[in-house]
């Protein structure tokens, strides 16, 4: 099929109001969300369907934001969820490497087990992490949630690199191993560059899935000083749980940092889920 | 290239970032002692919780050398990571808990809560009984911080708008529903996705069916049956008052205790079913001022066919305060709870904030809805104590608040609740 | 061939970091989990051994337990049937499109996707709200008082208000997976079908779908996983009611666990959970697929 000429029918009419209306239902609600975060608490009871609010209660941002310790959580956030991905894309990477180039005994067993993980929803070791971690201490630590961030988003990771390097010529690699080049230079210098856009891929899946995550996080962190994100919106339901207006401006203050986020990179963000998704 | 050098500017500063990661112990600095606490007042700048804040800024003014580190959730998901802070051997310092079998008695057999001296606490005006609920095999390990009423606070001026009286029967109160719905106001409100108001209600609507609590007591005990014929009655009451007679809206079991106060305070219900503790709504300065002058309280409606009558009271002592066994600051803490004893009950009645366990000092300038309360307190004719939700397992209070939610949403028959409540006590009398 | 590929050391530095987490992190909680099952622990004071009585009693008693796994099968269902076939459909959509529009409206579908399950939840449960919600208003507005309802509290409406939750979260993904596996099937393909004279649904059917399998199979076998690990968003809007209507087998166990004080049943749910979960997924391999299952 070609693209779209230059005559509008009406078929394409109907098309492009199917399109309009989708893209309405995924941003609407979120657009209701924002108008009245800007409104008082009680004007949410009005019985008009969508006001714009007048003036606009900027207050309650300030709120939001002081009370809501978005910096501090945001904070907290980024610390786990950069650790968690850096070394997701550095364990499965190595892992992967040793899975799709070299030759070894148990390497097929230890494929298939890695890739079973893909299968076991982080739930179901919510309780006994309990009691595991609290044996080595990692209660209440960022290191506790973020080794099992790691762990399940390994199987998925090491696919998608298997797919990658599958893709990456091995010719390379050979000479400079001729050459003598040790294996960490090889990985770091040749062969990772190869394999940039399945880091990307790696990288934002494994952002989001950590980003996400919220039943461990507020299970496992639970001193105020670690808290992350999520967790702002809880409190809130308490601290102001008379005040409509300021929770929505807090929700859309944790909300607005990934939409940031996703919009600045949203082409690669795409095209990196794109690229990872075909080969996966 | 770029991305390789990046990889390994990651690695080295994860290794330097590591130290910091360690574990959760109270960081105390420049000799400061950091006191951990928990409780359900996550609002600190408005009615209980403002004043927990005053006692702690008076107890820092005597230790200066002290910092509160303290965390708030709501009721519910504050006694869920009570649980989860047990199990992993986290408590903080200092708790507001409660005094029923189903929270305190477990964490007092696990070795978890520091008893207490009764003699630390003389002299403090408790009410009679008020300290006794705190007691496990004759030790004291709470002091207790509530009296709690089972009342029906109203909006006076919503209820005048609507030209209904205050409704003393379930007649009354059906008829009364009615015309407030064509009002175009919520007639009743309640916390009905935490269960236990409602589990409360079934108590209070059994009394009024039965004219006799004891009976409720002797089915908990195992001595009767709940598939008894009184039971029945009961259940159909309660579920013609949450359901059937319009008296709530229906989202009754999503509405959780902030949606269903606010839903109150910002008028848009006219009833509002709930403990003493809500006191506080008359100055809480989230509400419109026109709400806060016109919020009172009743009590609970009598049923026509009933034999109970209104003097009848749902009451027990439910909030307290704990400390924990293994503290390490046991000392401060045990100082601190001393100074909660002795401060709260002026503060919170200045404040008209709460209903304290301690004998509080009326005066003409209380609130209106602070006098109802007195009033329904000193009205009573017979109390009921700790109700049948918290008088067994944790278990049983879980399954018993379940039911009463599906009764009250009308997912199971009065049979069915009926014969489940019985197979709970059952396991739980084992 | 050469040394450095073949040499024990360089292979265990390569797969130890990873692998060790994993059996960490995985493994050994599970195998814990499978202790604590048989224990009737409360998760604080004394253990008492007890068998295989609580999978006894999940297997034969709980009703909830049922349940929930059918919520989950039944929020699979949805996913597979309706959310992947209108992702499928947009998908195919958007291809036709100029790059930039698709690039645009790609972006636009996938926003849901990237915000946190709290904020999500949040936002849903107060559009839901029978007192002040927008979808209710909505409803109004356009006389159809009828049809307003308390959606996340009736009996009838709760477990759809969640599971279309559920789908509208998870929608940009499908879409995203659909519409990449499409950018892939070859022109030629196509062009051929044109050229034998098949109209566009033939086409579909005859051509891009089959083509389209590997892809089709990989987001079912996601899809899987995620409905049923299902929990923050019932956790966050019902806690499962009313009465059982939308329980899910992660806030179960983590409901008896840490309400019920019944830790060690919470445990048996726990392992019970994984053996389902690696049951229907090698199942749903073997049947998706039925060739080589190396994926």
């Amino acid at each position: 099929m070609n693209k779209l000429n230059k005559k509008i029918t009406p078929g394409q009419i109907g098309l492009f109001t199917f399109l309009g209306l989708f893209a309405l239902a995924q941003l609407f609600p979120l657009v209701w969300l924002f108008n009245y975060s800007l409104h008082k608490s009680g004007n949410l009871f009005g019985k008009k369907v969508f006001e714009l609010p007048d003036p606009p209660q900027w207050g309650n941002y300030v709120r939001a934001w002081t009370d809501g310790r978005i910096v501090q959580y945001f904070s907290n956030t980024l610390i786990v969820v950069f650790f968690s991905i850096t070394l997701i894309m550095a364990f499965s990477f190595m892992l992967a490497y040793a899975c799709a180039r070299m030759k070894w005994k148990l390497r097929s067993a230890i494929y298939s087990i890695v890739l079973l993980g893909m299968v076991i929803p982080i739930h179901t070791t919510l309780l006994p992490n309990f009691m595991w971690f609290k044996q080595f201490g990692l209660i209440d630590t960022r290191i506790g949630i973020i080794i099992p961030y790691i762990a399940f988003n390994m199987a998925f990771s090491v696919l998608m690199f298997t797919g990658f390097l599958q893709s990456v010529p091995y010719a390379m690699e050979e000479s400079a191993y001729m050459e003598g080049a040790g294996l960490g230079r090889i990985l770091i210098s040749i062969i990772a560059p190869m394999a940039k856009s399945g880091f990307v891929t790696v990288g934002i899946m494994a952002f989001l899935n950590c980003w996400n995550e919220f039943i461990m996080a507020n299970t496992f962190l639970a001193s105020e000083p670690k808290r992350t994100l999520p967790f702002a919106i809880i409190r809130f339901e308490g601290q102001y749980s008379s005040d409509y207006a300021v929770q929505f401006a807090c929700m859309i203050l944790v909300a607005i940092i990934p939409i940031i986020i996703y919009f600045t990179f949203s082409k690669r963000v795409i095209a990196g889920v794109t690229a990872g998704s075909v080969k996966g | 290239m770029k991305n390789s050098k990046l990889l390994v500017f990651l690695l080295i500063m994860f290794a330097i970032m590591t130290p910091l990661f360690g574990s959760g112990q109270s960081d105390a600095e420049d000799g400061k002692v950091v006191l951990k606490m928990g409780d359900n007042l996550p609002d600190r700048t408005n009615t209980w919780g403002l004043v927990a804040e005053e006692i702690n800024a008076a107890f820092i003014e005597a230790h200066p050398n002290v910092e509160f580190e303290v965390e708030s959730y709501q009721d519910q998901p504050y006694q869920e990571k009570i649980k989860i802070y047990a199990t992993a051997g986290q408590l903080p310092d200092i708790m507001k808990y409660w005094s029923f079998s189903t929270l305190l008695h477990p964490l007092v057999e696990s070795n978890m809560v520091a008893p207490l001296d009764p003699a630390d606490f003389e002299g403090l005006g408790w009410m009679p009984g008020a300290l006794e609920s705190n007691m496990v095999d004759g030790k004291l390990y709470g002091i207790p911080v509530s009296g709690d009423l089972w009342v029906m606070y109203y909006n006076k001026a919503i209820l005048d708008e609507c030209g209904v009286g205050v409704p003393t029967t379930m007649a009354e109160l059906k008829a009364a529903s009615a015309k407030i719905s064509e009002m175009g106001y919520i007639p009743m409100v309640t916390d009905g996705k935490d269960g236990w108001p409602l589990s409360i209600t079934f108590d209070n609507i059994f009394w009024r069916v039965t004219g006799d609590y004891s009976i409720m007591l002797d089915a908990l005990a195992g001595k009767r049956s709940f598939t008894d014929p009184e039971f029945k009655k009961a259940a159909q009451a309660y579920q013609d008052f949450f359901k059937n007679d319009g008296n709530f809206g229906n989202d009754l079991v999503t509405t959780d205790y902030g949606a269903a106060r606010n839903l109150f305070g910002q008028q848009q219900a006219a009833m509002y079913l709930m403990g003493s503790w809500e006191l506080g709504l008359a100055t809480d300065s989230n509400f419109p001022e026109e709400f806060r002058s016109n919020v009172r309280a009743a009590k609970f409606p009598v049923m026509e066919s009933g034999k109970g009558v209104a003097d009848d009271l749902v009451a027990w002592f439910g909030g307290n305060y704990i400390i924990k066994a293994d503290s390490e600051h046991k000392d401060l803490a045990y100082e601190y709870l001393k100074t909660y004893a002795e401060l709260y009950p002026k503060l919170v009645w200045e404040k008209q904030a709460g209903f304290p366990a301690q004998a509080v000092a009326a005066s003409d300038s209380d609130t209106p809805v602070a006098k109802d309360l007195l009033g329904i307190g000193a009205d009573a004719t017979a109390t009921s104590g700790t109700t049948g939700l918290d008088l067994k397992t944790p278990a049983f209070k879980e399954v018993h608040m379940k039911l009463c939610k599906d009764l009250a949403a009308g997912v199971i028959s009065v049979d069915e609740f009926c014969e489940s409540l019985q197979e709970a006590a059952e396991i739980a009398n084992k | 061939m050469n040394s450095v590929l073949n040499s024990k050391k360089t292979i265990f530095l390569l797969v130890f970091p990873g692998l060790a987490i994993m059996v960490f992190a995985i493994l050994a909680p599970i195998l814990l989990s499978l202790y604590y099952s048989l224990t009737s622990w409360s998760g604080f004071g004394a253990k008492e051994f007890i068998g295989l009585a609580n999978y006894k009693e999940i297997i034969t008693k709980d009703a909830t337990f049922w349940r929930s796994l059918w919520n989950a099968l039944l929020l699979l269902g949805v996913t597979v049937f309706i959310q992947n076939v209108l992702a499928f459909i947009l998908a195919s959509v958007l291809i036709q499109l100029t790059d930039r529009l698709s690039l645009i409206l790609r972006t636009i579908y996938f926003v849901p996707a990237i915000l946190t399950v709290v904020v999500i939840t949040k936002l849903w449960v107060n559009i839901m709200n029978p007192n002040f919600g927008l979808l209710n208003k909505l409803l109004k507005s356009a006389g159809l008082e009828d049809l307003a309802y308390a959606w996340l509290s009736d009996p009838k409406t709760a477990l759809g208000a969640v599971i279309f939750i559920t789908v509208w979260h998870g929608f940009g993904w499908a879409l995203l997976f659909y519409y990449s596996g499409l950018t892939t099937v070859p022109k030629e393909l196509e062009e051929a079908a044109v050229v034998d004279g098949a109209g566009p649904v033939t086409r579909y059917l005859k051509v891009v779908i089959p083509y389209m399998m590997p892809v089709i199979q990989a987001v079912i076998i996601i899809d899987i996983t995620a409905c049923l690990k299902q929990m923050e968003i019932v956790m966050l809007t019902t806690a499962g009611g009313p009465g059982n209507t939308t329980q899910f087998v992660a806030y179960h166990l983590y409901e008896q666990a840490f309400k019920f004080s019944r830790y060690g049943y919470g445990n048996a749910i726990s392992i019970l959970f994984v053996i389902i979960a690696l049951t229907i997924t090698l199942l749903a391999r073997k049947y998706l697929s039925g060739d080589n299952g190396n994926e």
